[in-house]
């Protein structure tokens, strides 16, 4: 994907980030990682940025001012979640005070009707320079994405098999009367 | 004169920057990156799911396909190393990987789906065959059998066969 052939000016939002994230984008701007040499420029007003390195989790205090400095952005524009707390609220995403990351504010802007930006999602706790570096070049279409989903669902035959030998295990050895059924527990719940 | 030695040193050291998108950092020994789940050593016991602070890693049990979905958001993940520590099967390592950007929050995921184990007695699920089946293997053998009952009948077969005994 190639969203920026040129060079992407940013602007840096805090949405009640602990600071960890903005200390590190900073140390991404500055000399020993350099993203200016990539054409990435920090901009002092959203009106002049094609893209907002987002940081922190959302918090409502914050809300009013971050919908409008997202919509003061203008087209085609991309926002680049930086840290857990943006890409998924993070260590305080079931918090009282705050909307759980981007996610709960694109539910907000959608809730107004402005279709949510294209997002890239850069995790890390806070992430290094270089992943906030390597978020950038996917943006601009210079690198590939590494991370990819990956599921695994166990074979069902030999688990079966094995269950039934358990089950087989247990009647043989408890093999006289036993007790009524004990009261049902409800479960298939949702455990976090 | 120390603006001048200050000049003479940067001279000395010369370019700090790193070349990193076009070559490759070094990066540290010790570093938490991204967390992976060995889906063979997993048996979905749910340990790592109580010890992680941000609830990176959930459990759900589905009834209906009868299986354990241990679900890791890579997106909310402190890179702690709590879930190292407290997996007894070694299964969720942390890797030295941190380049996750990503375009889709979906590509953020990692899912183990285990079967469940259904106690013989009551029949209702309660953990996962790989699980039960490392426990039997583990114990005595005199203790087998009454592993494979989930607590609740554990503990009314085992009072039973205590009231017989009394008798
Ligand atoms: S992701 Fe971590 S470092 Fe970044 S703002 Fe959230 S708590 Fe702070
Ligand atoms: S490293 Fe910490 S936050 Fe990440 S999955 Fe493990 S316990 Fe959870
Ligand atoms: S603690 Fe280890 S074995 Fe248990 S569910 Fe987590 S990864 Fe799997």
């Amino acid at each position: 994907m190639k969203l920026y052939r040129r060079s992407l000016w940013v602007f840096h939002l805090n949405s009640g980030s602990c600071n960890g994230c903005d200390i590190e984008i900073l140390n991404a701007l500055a000399p020993r990682q350099d993203a200016e040499r990539l054409g990435v420029k920090l901009v002092g007003s959203p009106r002049h940025a094609d893209a907002i390195l987002f940081t922190g989790p959302v918090t409502r205090e914050a809300l009013p001012s971050v919908v409008r400095a997202i919509q003061a952005v203008p087209e085609p524009k991309i926002v680049l979640a930086v840290g857990a707390c943006a890409c998924g609220g993070g260590i305080w995403h079931d918090s009282y005070c705050v909307l759980g990351g981007i996610q709960g504010l694109y539910r907000v802007l959608k809730s107004m009707g402005v279709a949510p930006p294209k997002t890239i999602y850069v995790p890390g706790c806070p992430p290094k320079p270089e992943a906030i570096i390597h978020g950038i070049m996917l943006a601009r279409g210079l690198a590939g994405q590494r991370q990819a989903r990956s599921e695994y669902f166990e074979e069902q035959g030999p688990a079966v098999k094995a269950e039934e030998d358990l089950h087989r295990l247990f009647h043989k050895c408890f093999p006289g009367r036993l007790p009524p059924k004990t009261a049902r527990v409800e479960w298939g719940v949702t455990r976090y | 004169m120390n603006r001048i030695k200050v000049l003479l040193e940067n001279l000395r050291r010369g370019v700090v920057t790193e070349q990193y998108p076009f070559k490759p950092i070094r990066v540290p020994e010790r570093l938490r990156g991204k967390p992976v789940i060995d889906p063979d050593k997993c048996a979905g016991c749910g340990a790592c799911v109580n010890a992680c602070p941000p609830n990176a890693l959930t459990m759900r049990d589905d009834k209906h396909s009868s299986m354990r979905f241990i679900v890791l958001f890579i997106g909310r993940c402190i890179y702690c190393g709590k879930c190292e520590e407290a997996c007894p099967f070694g299964a969720i390592r942390l890797t030295r990987e941190f380049e996750l950007a990503a375009e889709n929050r979906e590509d953020l995921y990692q899912v183990v789906g285990l079967r469940l184990y259904h106690c013989p007695l009551c029949g209702e699920p309660f953990t996962t065959v790989r699980l039960i089946k490392r426990v039997v293997e583990a114990l005595p053998e005199e203790q087998r059998a009454a592993a494979t009952l989930c607590p609740r009948c554990r503990e009314s077969v085992t009072a039973h066969y205590r009231s017989y005994a009394r008798r």
